[in-house]
């Protein structure tokens, strides 16, 4: 953890060798969980100035076409138009991006096959395949179909990605406030999100510190420690609440969290380009039908 | 007689597992003094803090600030002047961009949206982290945390400004950097407690000690007056400050001449002998 913080750190700093940390955080990213990754990411991204809104509504629009449209060019459309603005345009390298992507895809695979392929006790469909007890078969129909699936999901996935990748969950969280989400929800979004990085560490110091006294020398062990580190985690977060609570209220909090947000401007070139692409999106979609 | 800014009158509190953390105390704070406040761990100084801040209301005794005292209806007045930059910054710092965690104390004043940013970036570059403003606070060093802790009150304009055990985690520079910050605050006519285990730092920085022992207040003076007393030294198990023992062997030793115009840090040291040799 503190290794690749200290990467970050150095990264975000360091814009000119942006390209070179990016690559190398990538290699230790998917040891600490690719969660603390996509939110560096997120931060370290060019499309990061943007009006927030304006990406959350681009991502669903685009989001809500490539499911609507169900139409196997718009996805590739989608695909190639979503990973344009995280890689080109948001300057996240392509293998961090792939890996991020990675994520989903055995979800996926494992989903669509499902539909792609079915079994049988008797050889029928195009193509079959014997396993001793029975058939696996499938037809060029079937396996189109769950290739168009697989390239919807990827697309919707994709919008998605390119959201998350973009934008900090702190300028997330506020979209939703001015879309008018209950208030209650807004705040322990907020909090959490906080919160979550907060826990990480004393969790990663608490195991690291079990693991130089073997406390993970062999399987039983092992488990032992999971429970007492658990256990000793919630003890300490509802320490930390109370302790978070007493420094909220020296500074006058009553009751209303509020916070500071930062007003991104909306420049009329990206709402021309975003509502030109939705609209080619539509377009293709309606001739290709 | 001046009119102390912040009147603490014969405070009692305990946290409810009985045994008292505040036994008595009672203490008039004057507006632009430095104050170091010493003691061992667990006697009560974090806790007193908490209580002058108006968080934790005390089971006994009053709290007035510049002669009004404090209850429940002026209570936000308390707050809002009294600053506490607390011990670790992690249970400080609340929002996920430095923006709006150093506007989190001037949101919670209901200012208009425009002071408050102006604030923020007043803030912010007094602590010279202006380039910090859009960063995620789980990104920042423990020296970067610390200094966004500080831009936190200032963005305030707190009166009083309390810091609990500031230098706990720094690095050397950043303690120097902490130091810097303090001074240009005391040259700003602020007033500061500042609890500490660092009797050298109180000793060079502060106008004023208080010492605490088990809840109670044993010795309040000069910060020289103080570590000359042993007694009190060995009830509240503190050291005596470097520079006064090596002023005080000179002195013995015949070395300098007995001026009572006691250095405080090498530097005052060197002036101090580079005056007497010029006359010797
Ligand atoms: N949250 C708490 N709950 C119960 N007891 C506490 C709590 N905080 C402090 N105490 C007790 O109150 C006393 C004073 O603690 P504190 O004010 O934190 O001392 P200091 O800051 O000087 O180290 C100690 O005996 C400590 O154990
Ligand atoms: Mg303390």
């Amino acid at each position: 953890m503190e290794n690749s913080l200290g990467k970050s750190i150095n990264f975000i700093r360091t814009s000119e060798k942006a390209e070179h940390q990016v690559t190398h955080h990538h290699k230790i990213g998917h040891k600490h969980g690719e969660g603390s990754a996509i939110d560096f990411y997120a931060y370290a991204s060019k499309l990061r100035c943007w009006n927030p809104t304006f990406k959350v509504v681009f991502s669903f629009l685009t989001l809500l076409l490539c499911i609507g449209l169900n139409n196997p060019f718009v996805s590739i459309a989608v695909i190639i138009g979503m990973a344009y603005l995280t890689v080109l345009k948001g300057g996240l390298s392509l293998a961090a991006y792939i890996s991020v992507l990675m994520i989903p895809i055995t979800f996926i695979i494992m989903g669509t096959i499902a539909i792609g392929v079915d079994f049988s006790s008797q050889p029928i469909g195009q193509f079959n395949l014997f396993l001793g007890f029975g058939y696996l078969f499938t037809s060029v129909d079937k396996l189109q179909e769950m290739a168009f699936l697989m390239l919807k999901v990827f697309g919707a996935i994709s919008a998605m990605i390119m959201m998350t990748l973009s934008t900090p969950s702190s300028e997330i969280i506020g979209v939703l406030r001015k879309a008018h989400v209950p208030k209650l929800i807004i705040e322990l979004m907020n909090l959490i999100y906080r919160y979550i990085f907060i826990l990480m560490d004393v969790f990663n110091n608490m195991r690291n510190s079990a693991d130089s006294r073997q406390g993970y020398c062999d399987f039983k062990t092992s488990c032992t420690t999971f429970g007492s580190v658990a256990s000793n985690l919630l003890v300490v977060s509802l320490k930390k609440a109370n302790a978070y609570y007493t420094a909220m209220e020296a500074r006058g909090y009553e009751g209303d969290l509020i916070f500071l947000e930062d007003e991104k401007k909306m420049p009329m070139r990206h709402l021309v380009i975003g509502a030109a692409f939705i609209i080619f999106l539509i377009i293709l979609g309606i001739m290709t039908h | 007689m001046r009119e102390p800014i912040l009147k603490v009158n014969n405070l009692h509190y305990s946290y409810g597992n009985g045994n008292p953390a505040l036994d008595g105390i009672s203490v008039d704070i004057y507006k632009g003094e430095k104050i170091a406040v010493i003691g061992s761990n667990g006697s009560g100084k974090s806790t007193f803090f908490l209580n002058a801040n108006g968080v934790l209301k005390a089971d006994h005794g009053e709290i007035s600030y510049q002669g009004t005292v404090i209850n429940k209806k002026n209570l936000r007045e308390l707050r809002k002047n009294i600053g506490i930059v607390f011990q670790e910054a992690d249970n400080q710092i609340i929002a996920s961009t430095v923006m709006a965690e150093v506007g989190f104390g001037p949101m919670n004043l209901k200012l208009p949206k425009e002071e408050v940013i102006e604030r923020v970036e007043e803030a912010l570059s007094y602590m010279n982290i202006l380039d910090f403003k859009d960063r995620p606070p789980h990104y920042l060093s423990g020296g970067e945390k610390k200094r966004v802790t500080i831009a936190d009150v200032i963005a305030m304009k707190s009166e009083v400004i309390i810091f609990d055990e500031p230098t706990a985690a720094l690095d050397p520079l950043n303690a120097q950097m902490l130091e810097e910050v303090l001074v240009k605050l005391g040259e700003e006519g602020k007033t500061m407690l500042i609890s500490t285990h660092d009797v050298d730092f109180a000793y060079r920085w502060a106008e004023r000690a208080i010492v605490f022992d088990q809840g109670k207040i044993i010795a309040d003076g000069t910060p020289l007056d103080i570590f000359k007393n042993t007694g009190i030294l060995e009830q509240a198990n503190l050291k005596r400050p470097a520079m006064l023992d090596v002023y005080e062997m000179l002195v013995e030793k015949k070395m300098v001449a007995d001026t009572k115009d006691y250095p405080t840090s090498p530097q005052d040291l060197k002036v101090l002998l580079e005056k007497q040799f010029k006359f010797a």
